[in-house]
């Protein structure tokens, strides 16, 4: 089995450079990638769309299109970036095309589902940052998950999400305070 | 100017993420947290999200890699047949209308009534050899006026519409 790894851990490990994986996707590679980004990627996905079937398909087509890029990547960092530009492009042209048919299932029901841990306080506690999450932007979303679920810092936020650095900083902290403010909402709930 | 960035941050992220707060740092940055609106937002958030993060891929139902991997294949390869298949489609088109030209100049070669017909044209009589031409073989002519508007459309919808 191959760890779990956030873009923090990749950072600070850069144990997975090496040039033969960095630059040839052979099986071996690809079950070692997938392996450490799978779930993180699921959660990601079913965060930002708020719908877990639909993660699941996107997490395949996801993973599927890397492959076809066959894109070079001189880090791990970059291909885990790479990763997840695809997936919240697929996540983005998904939301599109059900907003053209019925209104997008927004996070909170479904996802309701999945989430919740083993003890009570867990699960509310999950509860709240999914109706709290489902009140927010997808894309705001996505960048909070990002930053604060997957590690990711400012540049790679932005090169997930095709945004420029300096864009991204005040709509970081606007969502971060809309967040907050909505989780003091829920807490205060009885 | 409101702040929108606080130099302790990612410190104070790390923190929460590597689970270290709030009881394994240092009383400055507890004091830090504790007037700073930014680290505090950054505090509740994390460790929410944290959470959140742990119970969603817990409860994840990931497909094997292999599972994905042989499916990525599998499509892939589709995709290169479909893709190789394209110019075969192309050319087998392109050789139907050769051989319904090369057909028709055979045709226009052999015929006796084509022959007549073509010498009342250059001779001057041409309508009334063109009505006759049209009465007498109709269902030949559309044929090939069909096929003639046919062949592009069929090409169009094989190949260039991919």
């Amino acid at each position: 089995m191959f760890p779990e790894m956030t873009f923090i851990d990749v950072r600070r490990d850069r144990i997975l450079d090496d040039a033969s994986a960095a630059f040839v996707m052979d099986e071996d590679a690809f079950r070692a990638f997938y392996e450490r980004t799978a779930r993180g990627l699921w959660a990601y996905l079913s965060r930002v769309t708020g719908d877990r079937q639909l993660a699941d398909d996107l997490l395949q087509e996801t993973f599927y299109r890397f492959l076809r890029a066959a894109a070079t990547h001189d880090s791990e960092v970059h291909r885990r970036n790479s990763l997840y530009r695809i997936a919240t492009n697929l996540a983005r042209d998904a939301r599109r095309r059900s907003l053209a048919r019925v209104p997008f299932h927004v996070a909170g029901n479904d996802i309701e589902h999945v989430a919740g841990g083993n003890d009570a306080g867990s699960t509310e506690r999950t509860a709240d940052v999914t109706r709290a999450l489902s009140n927010l932007k997808p894309r705001d979303r996505a960048m909070l998950w990002l930053a604060y679920a997957e590690g990711a810092s400012h540049s790679e936020i932005a090169s997930v999400l095709g945004l420029r650095v300096a864009s991204l900083k005040p709509m970081l902290f606007r969502a971060r305070r809309k967040l907050a403010k909505l989780l003091t909402r829920e807490g205060d709930k009885p | 100017m409101k702040r929108l960035e606080c130099e302790f941050e990612a410190e104070v992220l790390a923190a929460v993420l590597q689970c270290r707060w709030p009881d394994r740092i240092g009383t400055e940055l507890h004091a830090h947290v504790s007037v700073c609106e930014i680290c505090s937002d950054v505090v509740a958030i994390a460790g929410a999200i944290e959470g959140a993060r742990e119970d969603t891929r817990a409860q994840a139902a990931i497909p094997d890699a292999g599972r994905v991997w042989w499916l990525a294949q599998m499509r892939a390869h589709r995709e290169a047949v479909e893709a190789a298949g394209r110019p075969i489609t192309a050319a087998q088109a392109i050789a139907f209308t050769c051989a319904i030209g090369l057909l028709g100049a055979c045709f226009g070669a052999t015929s006796s009534w084509f022959q007549s017909a073509l010498h009342s044209v250059t001779s001057g009589s041409l309508l009334p050899s063109a009505f006759g031409v049209i009465a007498t073989h109709g269902a030949v002519l559309l044929a090939m006026t069909a096929l003639v508007f046919l062949v592009p459309a069929v090409l169009w919808l094989t190949v260039l519409r991919d």
